[in-house]
């Protein structure tokens, strides 16, 4: 179509955002067929299911004037058109060409420009050519009826949605609502809270009655905008899971391995900016147990499993966060390789039965060590995982058991730009806890603190956790005179600590500002919000102060 | 009186650059009607008789291009307003058998701004020279 620029150039993040799932579900659709025949299930309908969606892409990339695109999605159409007709070709070469077409496919129209180079998509038409051709018998005839499929199979993901037109928003433009609504928010607190000092003073009366319902009304209105902003922010966790089915197939052919890939709870929506950071961490996860966890083919065979190892990747939503699990049916974890290398770690590994394996695995030291990685069949990094998952406000556990597998549960904020908070006070500063490291708060009584070793202890449901004073941690703290009235148990990756705070404020919902760089920053502090008075408060970094425990505390 | 037109097509992105096309010169005064399969596109065929000219895509889920026109016809809907049926390259015998089903003229992506004007100026002289 000429060479001149094409007239639909503008559209090029729409159309990433329409081919780029099917392109995805493409090349997933090929690694499961690759699967399927292997275990010579001819999977027809499988086939069939891919023609739409090639046709879209073909379509849309024509209409875009991306060659590239267009001419491997016609290649792949071609090719699965004669697969269809002739299950004598269905082999491992026409696998592996299609899944190889397939993540090609998806790695264009992900990096979708007019000034792709075309030669990756040049050399693999060649190749669909060549095969193609590489049968005597006519390709040619296949074509009306795929056409017939073409029809029957329509656009699948497309579907059943409604006519709503998709507009176009740079996410900076999201952020800055986010913000104008976070001022809103605290402009309400400011509101209300005015008005719970007038009726303390005056008592009730019509007016005031009118006024509470309005600044409840009012609370209700802004909920629902930050909901309705929230909204338009999440995208479904799919478009980081997409791109596991080739990754576990890669990886898993590259350590001679044979590895099932299940997919759950894809349609989760969660925050652009969670999704962005969440891949690395469910990657080495993925890769971890697909190189560790797995035993070879010989070993399932004689402890009674399926030689092919399942790999499940699930998400959901539960209580306003997201869940993620991870796990496979390897051999689990060696506890007891963990616990003796662990030990030599030193006090921080200290391995008394009753220290959890999950508050070992994620230690620094520990995971990276050769020696634990090849005795207990896992343990690369877990530390790194763990550190990305926390930076997130997220958690990670894990369960194993021995011979059956091991499930790691991540559980993350749907969104970074809203944080729940414990409000504290310490030395008359406000402090923004995210809840969702918060395990406790206690009052603290007398004597309930004793010194060990120049830190705090307290015994806490049943461990002694190490307490921190909240001025020592900000270095606010001057000699006291009264002691401080409350603590805060934090907790996150099995590590637990108290923070002694002056009072407890409430719980608020919290919207993040980033912090200042031209300003000092107290490690311990992640960010700044604006309270309901209008003062500034730091959110508290609740693993970097479980982190900082010795020098700290 | 403001031109309105309707567009049958699975394909969000596809709904944009239309709404690219109709947003310049004179068109941009028109109304659009926008559908995602054929069954929507069938509904808003029969509520709005007064449309200028349908643009309707081939392969969609849930009635397909050809079962829109095929019904259409069945049921003798508004025979006056043109249909124009948008097929992807390489599908001629498609062509045929939309034109056999009342489809008044088709157009193969990948197109262009102007072939879609062309196919409204076309259809406005038509419908000028019937009345």
């Amino acid at each position: 179509m000429g060479g001149n620029e094409n007239p639909f150039g503008d559209l090029l993040q729409d159309y990433v955002l329409e081919c780029l799932p099917l392109a995805e579900q493409v090349a997933d659709t090929f690694v499961e067929l690759e699967r399927r025949w292997r275990a010579d299930d001819p999977a027809d309908a499988v086939i069939a299911s891919l023609a739409g969606r090639l046709h879209t892409i073909k379509g849309n990339s024509a209409m875009m004037g991306l060659a590239p695109m267009r001419e491997v999605a016609h290649a792949l159409e071609d090719a699965c058109g004669l697969l269809g007709q002739r299950p004598d070709r269905r082999n491992d070469a026409a696998a592996a060409l299609l899944v190889t077409g397939g993540g090609l496919l998806a790695d264009l129209v992900r990096n979708a420009s007019p000034e792709l180079d075309p030669a990756a998509a040049d050399r693999y038409v060649e190749r669909v050519r060549q095969w193609l051709a590489s049968d005597a018998a006519p390709a040619a005839d296949s074509q009306p009826e795929r056409r017939q499929a073409d029809r029957r199979a329509g656009g699948g993901a497309a579907g059943a949605e409604k006519a709503a037109s998709v507009v176009r928003v740079d996410f900076r433009r999201l952020d800055a609502m986010l913000e104008v609504l976070g001022e809103g928010l605290i402009q309400h607190s400011a509101l209300a809270e005015a008005y719970r000092e007038v009726a303390r003073r005056g008592g009730g009366s019509d007016e005031m009655d009118r006024l509470d319902q309005a600044v409840i009304a009012l609370q209700k209105t802004l909920k629902r905008l930050e909901s309705t902003l929230m909204e338009t922010r999440l995208l479904p966790i799919a478009t980081v899971f997409g791109r596991f089915p080739r990754m576990v197939r890669d990886t898993a052919e590259a350590v001679g391995k044979r590895v099932r890939l299940v997919q759950a709870g894809g349609e989760t929506p969660l925050d652009k900016a969670v999704l962005d950071r969440l891949s690395e961490p469910l990657v080495h996860l993925v890769t971890n147990a697909i190189v560790h966890a797995f035993e070879p083919a010989e070993a399932r065979r004689r402890a009674g499993k399926p030689e092919e190892g399942t790999m499940r990747l699930e998400a959901a939503p539960q209580a306003g966060r997201v869940v993620i699990r991870v796990s496979d049916d390897g051999r689990g974890l060696d506890e007891r390789a963990i616990r003796k290398k662990a030990e030599a770690l030193g006090p921080e590994g200290r391995s008394d039965e009753s220290i959890p394996l999950r508050n070992l695995i994620f230690l620094p030291g520990l995971s990276t060590a050769d020696r634990v990685s090849t005795l207990a069949g896992r343990g690369v990094g877990l530390d790194v995982v763990a550190g990305a998952i926390h930076a997130l406000g997220g958690t990670i556990d894990v369960e194993t058991a021995v011979g059956q597998g091991t499930a790691f549960t991540l559980s993350l904020p749907v969104t970074l730009a809203i944080v729940r908070s414990l409000i504290v006070e310490i030395d008359q500063e406000r402090y923004a806890l995210p809840l969702a490291h918060v395990a406790e708060t206690v009052r603290a009584e007398p004597d309930a603190i004793r010194e060990i070793n120049h830190r705090g202890v307290a015994q806490w449901r049943g461990d002694l956790i190490h307490v921190a004073d909240g001025g020592a941690v900000l270095g606010t703290g001057q000699s006291r005179s009264t002691p401080r009235r409350f603590y805060v148990v934090m907790a996150a990756g099995g590590k637990r600590r108290g923070l002694l705070v002056d009072r407890l404020v409430g719980h608020q919902d919290v919207v993040v500002k980033g912090l200042d760089p031209e300003l000092g920053r107290p490690d311990v502090v992640s960010g700044t919000t604006i309270l309901g008075d209008g003062r500034v408060a730091c959110i508290l970094d609740a693993v970097r102060i479980l982190e900082g425990g010795r020098r700290a505390g | 009186m403001p031109h309105s037109f309707l567009v049958i097509d699975d394909s969000k992105l596809h709904h944009q650059m239309y709404r690219l096309i109709f947003s310049r010169g004179e068109l941009a005064a028109s109304t659009l009607y926008f559908a995602t399969n054929g069954r929507e596109g069938y509904g808003l065929l029969a509520a709005h008789p007064e449309l200028t000219l349908v643009l309707l895509d081939l392969n969609m889920p849930e009635m397909n291009g050809l079962e829109v026109l095929e019904r259409r016809r069945a049921e003798g809907l508004h025979p006056h307003v043109p249909i124009v049926l948008v097929t992807t390259e390489g599908t001629t015998d498609d062509e045929a058998r939309g034109r056999r089903a009342g489809a008044w003229e088709y157009l193969r992506k990948p197109f262009q701004p102007a072939d879609v004007e062309r196919l409204i100026h076309r259809a406005l002289a038509e419908a000028a020279g019937a009345s």
